[in-house]
């Protein structure tokens, strides 16, 4: 696999990529290639990123002033009542938090690089159900359209976590909706998390040994397994969510005899496995990267592989963390405090052999590697903090403050986002055929980098001053430390759309390559560069075989990638 | 893996000497019909051994029972109607995990409920049970009910209506 | 890197099946196409058991909440109905295990003689549920606010309205499985008319079968617990 990666599509004519193979509207929408449905998901989880993003914009321009301002500024001007303006704001944090969660990350790695990437990688034609694939797609839009709907139904005002019995009793707004598109973008997230497990172990290559795999799906298996044993309990906590708020059902509600804590459980034990849903995807492109742009063999890859796999079960045991202050038993929260200390081996396993496959490589500070030594970065601290927050006595101080917002961003969006873009960097040429402008690119990624740690750095010291989370209001001497969030976050959206605008600038059809781009943009050793860019429509022309692993890049190759330095 | 009948020569299937495990298979296995039927007289006559023990009064020990016979029952569907038993192993790996998580998902947050409970006891501030929506039998009704009351005023014409909020000094159950 | 071109006699190992009409283009042999569709059916199963799960457990809180409530309240169940029920499904189960051996053996009056079986005892299982729902329904054992028992001379100690939103919330999930069962065993029965199985493909038949006999072990486990145990 190693010897010759160019020359293997030799003895074979250019065919058509899988971006033109089928013409015509309908070949998209019922599609049932891996790669045109990785693309929709890319499409559909940024334009939600997108949404989701805008209503962060528009709470941090709340945030600028104290008092009731901003919003309810914007809110005179459309002619509505200002004073709805702290409602306002619940709905605005709620819509960020269930959009970005259930529409744009969970989906997003998998969704749209996964599909892309995975038969690719692992040298078969396509996922093993294809039409699930297409199912799948099409259910996650159905669930999106319950959220659309949410926000044009009066929105929605509980925070993503639903917590009763202010769900089920109190809120005033389309909590049903909401739930029941969660409850759709749930069974989404099984049936390709089903697909990919089914995928890993039955449809790899020949020579494709579980230690031959590159690690990008080592930790799409992990993420379809905790997709698959957590969120069918996501769907049955949401579906007695909707019993309790239409039949008053009072399992959950402690005025009718209920256990408001038990809806707490039920939910944290899909959802924290779900945060590794949303991290580990981001692991796998970060092995990826920092492998391939510093020429070297990753460093212990079976410790990162498995570590993948250790973390997918040890996020089972460890739900009780988000509850130490909820009125869970104190012996409870011990133990669940002692059990979330152990979450830090694995990832810290990663985190080194991450740095030790930097250790005299070959660096090359292409975009995709600024983004990957980016979310070293940015994830260490995200980690690091998550350390405090999983310490009972530090939590009781800290918990509900911006301290735990600072916490998960790092990791989701300085973790996962990051990763994102950095493997969108990274495969835009395989996935698109064209070129983006790399100068652009690398300033771009300088305002992300400057943008996030700006907005998200200081709320670490917010919140262990006191700040709490999800208020619209607070106290004047916080206001210094505010305007520099929403500074940063100003700066964060400039950043993004500039991505947006370079991104899309090389798909104009005047920014088309005069030759083909060649297969193997960056020399890298897995499968996908050993097919055509854009890849055919059934991803080779024979079937490959493996002998070799992904990280055997031939030499150190000064030379390789787009950009010489 | 049954690999005994595979074509040795086969590159796809044997890679520097080492066969490519799960690769391109799929176990069968026909069972007797004798098999089957035997099967299906144990599950009924288990299914009558756990109606039966529900006559007995065993008490605490009847949980215990009735869940130790399901399980017989179930294992009986999954290995022989199933076909788990001669099924490849992974999906035996994958059925018992399932019930491992399972385990977990019970074990923790009952573990929490237990503990919290005998706090809650011990702290005098017991929550539960003091919401009977059930107006007692004897005439004059004592427990309160909840806003969801109206939902069924007309269905109680017949009964007293009841009044008065939860009492907060309901005891506890256990 | 070395690429084979299709050849897929030269291939094939033996004991990876026969090839037949319903292979799809991106597998190589029908052994893998089978053993994708079965683990994928697996997986399927394991999500099915943990989402059941969810209101196993909230039957084992409510009753660890409520121990007295929910035995007084249990006894309200009809255990006959409950018990005829469990017979039908287990029946059920062995007819639909018999439908895959026909399969496998290739008999085909056999598969569909089997699979009509298990069609009709799946009706039986949903009428004789109807009748209990129609019950609980008359005398008011209904889920939460809905719960008017009393109007009907029942007294039951605690909050019975819970035991029976579990009650409902667990029976009515299982009975939509049984719904859904009816409608893919339907959907293997009429392609089974059109002779698509036999021993070279009976993954949806085997697949189907898998589903059922999982309803069935839900319902193994929700007999006694709900009807049944002191």
């Amino acid at each position: 696999m190693a010897d010759d990666k160019s020359t293997h599509d030799a003895g074979h004519e250019r065919e058509p990529s899988y971006l033109v193979a089928q013409k015509g509207l309908k070949s998209w929408l019922f599609t049932v290639d891996h790669k045109r449905l990785g693309l929709m998901y890319l499409a559909t989880t940024l334009l939600f990123f997108f949404v989701g993003g805008m209503a962060a914009i528009f709470f941090r321009t709340e945030l600028l002033t104290p008092g009731p301002g901003e919003i309810s500024g914007v809110l005179t001007a459309l002619g509505m009542d200002p004073t709805t303006s702290a409602t306002t704001y619940n709905k605005l944090f709620t819509v960020h938090g269930a959009v970005m969660v259930f529409l744009v990350i969970i989906p997003s790695v998998p969704g749209a690089l996964g599909n892309f990437l995975l038969p690719l990688m692992l040298g078969a034609k396509d996922v093993a159900f294809p039409r699930l694939n297409l199912l799948s797609f099409w259910v996650y839009s159905l669930g999106a359209l319950f959220f659309i709907y949410t926000l044009f139904a009066g929105g929605l005002d509980t925070g993503w976590t639903f917590y009763t019995p202010y769900s089920s009793n109190f809120s005033g707004t389309a909590v049903i909706s909401a739930t029941f598109g969660a409850f759709i973008l749930g069974f989404s997230s099984i049936l390709t998390g089903l697909n990919f497990m089914v995928t890993i172990h039955k449809m790899r290559a020949p020579g494709m040994t579980w230690n031959r795999m590159p690690l990008f799906c080592w930790s799409i298996y992990a993420t379809a397994v905790i997709q698959v044993l957590a969120t069918p309990v996501l769907a049955i906590t949401l579906l007695l969510l909707i019993m309790e708020r239409t039949l008053n059902i009072g399992i959950f509600d402690p005025a009718m005899g209920g256990d408001p804590v038990l809806f707490q459980h039920f939910f944290w034990f899909y959802s924290h496995p779900a945060v590794y849903i949303m991290i580990l995807p981001g692991f796998g492109i970060i092995s990826e990267l920092i492998a391939v742009h510093s020429r070297k063999h990753i460093f212990g890859y079976k410790a990162i592989a498995l570590s993948s796999v250790a973390i997918a079960i040890i996020s089972f045991v460890v739900w009780g963390h988000h509850m130490f202050v909820s009125g869970q038993s104190e012996l409870a929260g011990i133990v669940f405090s002692f059990l979330t200390f152990a979450v830090a081996v694995p990832t810290a396993i990663k985190v080194f052999s991450w740095v030790a496959t930097l250790y005299k490589g070959s660096i090359q500070f292409n975009t995709p590697m600024l983004y990957g030594l980016m979310f070293l970065f940015t994830f260490t601290i995200g980690g690091l903090t998550g350390v405090f927050l999983g310490t009972l006595s530090v939590d009781v101080h800290l918990h509900d403050t911006y301290f735990v917002v600072a916490h998960f961003h790092y990791v989701m969006m300085g973790g996962t986002i990051i990763a994102f873009v950095g493997g969108l960097h990274h495969w835009w040429a395989k996935m698109t055929g064209r070129n983006y402008d790399e100068k652009q690119a690398r300033w771009a990624s300088l305002f992300i980098f400057v943008g996030f740690n700006m907005t998200f750095f200081n709320q670490f010291v917010l919140g262990q001053q006191g700040m709490p989370r999800r208020y619209y209001t607070y106290v004047p001497q916080f206001q210094q430390q505010h305007v520099l969030s929403t500074v940063g976050a100003y700066i964060l959206l400039a950043g993004f759309l500039w991505i947006a605008f370079y991104l899309l600038a090389s798909l104009r059809k005047s920014a088309a390559p005069k030759e083909p781009l060649p297969d193997n943009t960056w020399g890298g050793a897995s499968l996908e560069w050993s097919t055509q860019t854009p890849p055919i429509e059934h991803n080779f022309h024979g079937q490959p075989r493996v002998d070799s692993d992904p990280y055997n890049f031939p030499q150190i190759d000064r030379t390789g990638g787009m950009d010489h330095h | 893996m049954s690999d005994a009948n595979h074509d040795e020569a086969d590159a796809r299937l044997f890679l520097h000497g080492k066969p490519v495990e799960g690769y391109e298979e799929c176990h069968e296995h026909i069972s007797p019909m004798k098999a089957y039927y035997a099967v299906f007289g144990a599950l009924l006559v288990l299914t009558g051994l756990t109606y039966a023990v529900s006559y007995m009064s065993l008490g605490p020990a009847s949980l215990p029972v009735a869940m130790v016979v399901a399980v017989a029952k179930a294992s009986l569907v999954c290995m022989y109607f199933m076909h788990l038993k001669y099924d490849d192993r992974y999906h035996v790996f994958v059925f018992l995990s399932t019930i491992i998580f399972v385990g977990i998902f019970f074990t923790f947050t009952i573990f929490d409920l237990n503990s919290r409970t005998r706090l809650i006891e011990e702290q005098g501030t017991f929550f539960r049970n003091n919401y009977d929506r059930e107006p007692p039998p004897t005439p004059e009704p004592a427990e309160g009910h909840g806003e969801g009351a109206a939902g069924h005023a007309e269905g109680e014409a017949g009964h007293a209506e009841p009044a008065g909020a939860p009492s907060a000094e309901a005891p506890p159950a256990h | 890197m070395s690429h084979d071109h299709d050849s897929p006699k030269a291939h094939r190992p033996a004991g990876a099946g026969e090839p037949h009409a319903f292979m799809a283009h991106h597998f190589n042999t029908p052994g893998q196409q089978a053993g994708a569709a079965k683990f994928g059916m697996w997986v399927f199963l394991a999500t099915e058991i943990l989402m059941f799960s969810g209101l196993f457990l909230a039957y084992f809180i409510v009753r660890m909440h409520y121990p007295d409530m929910v035995l007084a309240a249990h006894e309200h169940l009809n255990k006959t109905a409950g018990g005829i029920n469990t017979v039908v499904l287990i029946t059920s189960s062995l007819t639909m295990a018999l439908a895959v051996r026909a399969a496998q053996v290739g008999d085909q009056p056999a598969i569909k003689r089997n699979l009509l079986l298990t069609i009709g005892f799946a009706f039986t299982f949903m009428v004789v549920k109807y009748f209990e729902y129609t019950a609980k329904i008359e005398h008011g054992m209904l889920p939460g606010k809905f719960y008017h028992a009393w109007d009907h001379g029942y007294y039951i100690e605690g909050s019975p309205h819970i035991f029976f939103a579990v009650y409902f919330c667990m029976t009515g999930l299982h009975g939509f499985h049984v719904l859904i069962g009816i409608g893919v065993l339907t959907w293997i029965y009429l392609r089974a008319g059109k002779g698509h199985f036999g021993p070279s493909y009976y993954t949806p038949v085997e697949n189907v079968g898998l589903y059922w006999h999982l309803v069935d072990l839900i319902w193994i486990f929700l007999f006694p617990l709900l009807y049944l145990v002191r």
